[in-house]
């Protein structure tokens, strides 16, 4: 499985990410990167918590990690719910859509670079 | 009211006028009159003394031949008888002694019996001899036989009448010239003159000129008139006072001539003395003061008038330039109120057209929103309904920056950001940006670039797209389909010296042109041509006030207009402008030949002479027939050209077809390349395969074409073909302190701006970044990169306490780097007090762009 292959799975933009960063070895390094980024914990922690100031950060941060990866279907979902949760609004009707959506693309990220990382190791 | 005070001051003036000529006239009349009532007295008094000082002289002269008389008389004795001889001689020796004329007794019948002298004949017995027997002694006045006329002076005799004593008196006789001659009657040095009347007006003395028998006479055909009588009257009068005894006095005129007239009863006889004197000498004295008085009275009148008239007209004047001064300012404010009538009207239509050029691309936007929504499932029309939502957005945005300008512009918040400009890049990207609406609209379109040999200049570059844009997209807009539109480029010398070069850029449309009256208001606020044929035509009205704004006002420019309504438009840019102080690359080809092909003569020379500038001898002609003649000619030689550059529109046979033959006649060897101010995507396959090695967008800059052509050099092709070419500092070694919470978007940061020679220190969160900045030496880091999102303190926070820190470098280039892009998150970086924003994800160019521009 290649970069592009992991990209294509996950829905980013490879073409944009290797224009900004340069280096498809710059890129790899980043995206395995992101399997241990604690962000995406921290933000089910404190949704968990009820912290919802917390909670917006860590999303915020998961946003612009994706922003920077090029990871534009994360980046979709954590941005909504980045603004969902921005200025600590009160939880609106569809918040629990948001949360699920965000854990879905979560998923589907993580799976394509373990995939990624499995095709590159193994 | 003009005309009121005008009325009112004629008419007082004509008032006043005329109660001055009264007054003045009363005074004149009345003064004349009491001069002559006074010359009216003088001469009475005058007359009077003269008439009496006359008749006293005549009384002494009558005494004196009476006292002679009567010695003569007492000579008689009183028994005597006349007759007596010796008393006869007695007496006429002694009368001729006394030097008598004549002597006589009158008798009691009226019969004058002669001693001596020849027979007299009394003139007037009848009063003389009943005086005489009354005991009187009298004078009367006779003829001789001569006719002479006869003083006669007679004694009473002192006895009663009887038969044989009949005698009444003894009469002496005198010629009359002893009379009038001692009265001296004649006209005197006064020119007065008398005479002797009797009651009846008949003379007993007279002057040479009274031919007539009677005074009366001479009155009533002589006389004109008498102080308001008729010379009839004046007879009455007289002869009534002469009846009483009194004296008379008057004043009459007489050829043409005025005369005082004084009559005195004379004593010892009937007789009136009547004198006369002319007004004449008497007069004079009287009337020249009076004349005086007169003259005196007029001027005085005159100087008085026209003081007046002065006065009223000076008056008059000030009340009409007040009248003046009025109404131009009613005049001023009528046009203050117009003009602010105008800008309401302006405003209001303005706000109507607005809210529907507003409504229009909102309407799309929810109408195309509903659509998108209720078709979830069509990728296809969700598609579609997006990009005519992006299309409308863009239209909304284009409309609301207008306005925001217009309040800048109206606020004078207008400011330009001057940094250097490429003029190449400039009209590149705007022929980039109007190749799509040209196309849509099947419209001819060019560009020509005249000898521009300052590329780089200082400008606002956002501005001066903005004016090229707005001239351009209204050429567009405002040309039908398959029109013409040109944009050209001049440049000349500056009138500001050396430093700055002048740029003419021209946009030319063959569109509907405009009408007279609009051309007037072109350059207003809210102006739009409201005719039907435009009524289509969306727009804010405020373009070309903005844009003559940035020119004109901003930018010092000139902006100028030549419009024929159906013929098209032509608007002229031109502006001062600043060299840009960089390094020109060092633009030298080889000494190639070349050929160059278009229909515009002054774009081939333009081109030929480019080319000449970066070494390259270049031949050109204006259609393709003859461009293959030529390549053909030198291919012959042996001597061909190294590169042809051929146009694609040229008349009869196009660039393709000419580029088609010369590959026939030339073969593969020379590279042709075609000029094309279209986008090529459409032809390009076309003109591959007919031969074309590569192609050149107009405008063709000197830089344009040294770029185009390097390659056939074997230079490397310039980075400028790329992405516009950044002049960014060299920042290798620079001390960045990046505060970032996430490790992962901290090594990418970290990564590609080590690659720039930057050395990054990480902070995790704001608290530690605004500890490790206060740690660190003053002036170590050179420039922060914060994040906003950050926990225990954020990066607003952050900079907030950096910017109150007492150390000499806490105005450092904070550059805030986050997720959020929204004005307001830009906003409210720049209220914390950093200096810029960049939006994740991290864009290397632009992050150095900013790092550049504020570090120091």
């Amino acid at each position: 499985m290649t970069l592009q292959e992991c990209y294509a799975a996950m829905g980013g933009n490879y073409d944009e990410v290797i224009g900004r960063l340069r280096s498809e070895k710059l890129v790899q390094k980043f995206v395995l990167k992101f399997l241990n980024d604690g962000s995406y914990q921290l933000l089910l922690d404190s949704l968990a918590a009820g912290d919802r100031e917390e909670a917006f950060r860590a999303a915020h941060t998961i946003k612009g990690v994706c922003a920077n990866l090029g990871f534009d279907v994360l980046l979709a979902s954590s941005e909504a719910l980045t603004e969902a949760l921005r200025d600590g609004r009160p939880p609106q009707p569809g918040e629990a859509d948001l949360i699920a959506r965000v854990e879905a693309d979560y998923a589907r990220t993580r799976q394509a670079i373990q995939a990624y990382q499995e095709g590159a190791g193994g | 009211m003009k005309n009121k005070t005008t009325r009112f001051l004629i008419t007082s003036l004509v008032a006043v006028a005329l109660l001055c000529v009264c007054v003045f006239s009363f005074f004149g009349i009345h003064m004349g009159n009491q001069s002559a009532r006074t010359i009216n007295q003088v001469g009475t008094l005058y007359m009077s003394s003269m008439s009496q000082q006359i008749s006293s002289h005549f009384e002494s002269l009558i005494d004196v031949q009476m006292s002679q008389l009567k010695t003569l008389a007492s000579t008689i004795p009183s028994d005597s008888v006349h007759s007596d001889p010796a008393l006869q001689e007695e007496l006429i020796a002694q009368a001729k002694a006394r030097d008598f004329a004549y002597l006589g007794f009158y008798g009691n019948d009226g019969t004058l019996e002669m001693l001596y002298g020849s027979q007299v004949k009394v003139t007037d017995p009848q009063p003389f001899l009943s005086s005489l027997q009354e005991g009187q002694q009298k004078v009367a006045i006779g003829t001789n036989d001569l006719g002479e006329k006869v003083a006669l002076l007679g004694w009473p005799s002192p006895h009663p009448p009887t038969r044989e004593h009949n005698c009444a008196a003894l009469v002496v006789g005198l010629p009359i010239e002893y009379v009038s001659d001692n009265l001296a009657l004649e006209e005197n040095s006064d020119r007065a003159y008398s005479y002797i009347i009797r009651k009846d007006g008949s003379f007993v003395i007279r002057t040479a000129d009274a031919y007539r028998n009677s005074y009366f006479e001479r009155v009533a055909s002589e006389y004109e008139d008498v102080n308001g009588m008729t010379p009839e009257e004046y007879i009455q009068a007289l002869s009534d006072t002469m009846a009483q005894g009194t004296d008379y006095s008057n004043e009459f005129t007489m050829h043409g001539e005025r005369y005082h007239l004084y009559c005195t009863r004379l004593p010892y006889s009937e007789w009136y003395l009547i004198t006369f004197m002319p007004y004449g000498t008497m007069d004079s004295v009287v009337r020249s003061f009076s004349q005086e008085w007169g003259t005196l009275t007029i001027l005085s009148g005159a100087i008085i008038l026209t003081a007046l008239m002065l006065v009223f007209y000076k008056y008059f004047g000030l009340t009409r330039q007040q009248l003046r001064e009025v109404e131009e300012a009613r005049q001023a404010a009528e046009a203050a109120r117009k003009d602010a009538e105008h800008a309401n009207r302006a405003k209001s239509e303005f706000l109507s057209n607005m809210s529907h050029d507003i409504r229009t691309p909102m309407n799309a936007i929810v109408g195309m929103t509903a659509i998108a929504t209720a078709n979830m499932d069509n990728a296809e029309q969700v598609k579609n309904c997006l990009r005519k939502i992006t299309l409308s957005s863009k239209h909304l945005l284009g409309l609301i920056n207008d306005v925001l300008d217009m309040s800048k512009i109206e606020s004078g918040k207008m400011t330009l950001n001057m940094d250097q400009v490429s003029l190449r890049e400039v009209v590149e990207g705007i022929v980039s940006i109007c190749q799509p609406q040209v196309k849509a609209k099947r419209q001819h379109f060019d560009v020509f670039i005249h000898d521009i040999s300052t590329e780089n200049v200082i400008c606002d570059s956002v501005r001066l797209n903005q004016v090229l844009l707005n001239l351009l997209s209204n050429a567009i807009k405002f040309t039908p389909d398959g029109g013409e539109i040109h944009v050209a480029l001049y440049e000349e010398d500056s009138p500001k010296g050396d430093g700055y070069v002048r740029i003419h850029i021209e946009v030319q449309d063959t569109g509907i042109g405009m009408s007279e009256e609009f051309k007037k208001h072109i350059f207003d606020s809210f102006a739009r041509e409201d005719s039907q044929r435009v009524h289509r035509t969306e727009g804010t009205g405020l373009g070309m006030s903005i844009t003559k704004y940035i020119v004109v006002d901003a930018m010092g420019g000139a902006i100028d207009m030549d419009s024929r309504q159906g013929q098209g438009t032509t608007f002229t840019v031109t502006l001062d402008l600043e060299k840009a102080q960089v390094m020109e690359e060092d633009m030298v080809l080889p000494n190639w030949n070349m050929l160059v092909v278009d229909d515009d003569r002054q774009l081939c020379e333009s081109t030929v002479s480019a080319l000449a500038s970066i070494g390259i001898t270049a031949e050109w002609t204006l259609d393709g027939e003859s461009a293959v003649d030529m390549a053909v000619k030198r291919h012959r030689r042996g001597d061909e050209y190294q590169i042809i550059l051929l146009d694609w529109k040229l008349p009869d046979m196009d660039g393709i077809a000419t580029a088609r033959r010369i590959r026939r006649e030339l073969g593969d060897q020379v590279p042709i390349l075609l000029i094309s101010a279209y986008d090529w995507g459409e032809i390009e396959d076309e003109a591959r395969a007919a031969g074309i090695t590569g192609f050149i967008s107009k405008p063709l800059f000197k830089s344009t074409l040294f770029n185009s052509l390097r390659q056939f050099a074997g230079l490397p092709e310039s980075e400028a073909k790329g992405r516009p070419q950044e002049h960014h500092r060299d920042l290798t070694g620079r001390h960045i302190l990046l505060a970032e919470d996430n490790e992962l978007n901290w090594e990418i940061a970290n990564e590609l701006l080590s690659e720039k020679g930057l050395l990054l220190d990480w902070a995790e969160n704001g608290q530690s970044c605004v500890e490790m900045f206060q740690q660190s030496a003053v002036g170590y880091y050179d420039a922060v990169l914060m994040d906003v999102r950050m926990p225990i303190m954020g990066g607003y926070e952050a900079t907030q306490v950096i910017r109150t820190l007492e150390r000499p470098d806490h105005d450092l280039p904070i550059i805030a780097m986050t997720a959020d892009a929204f004005a307001e998150d830009v906003k409210r970086a720049l209220d914390c007090g950093m200096n810029a924003h960049v939006a994740k994800p991290i864009d290397v160019d632009e992050v150095m762009r900013l790092l550049s521009k504020y570090i120091k």
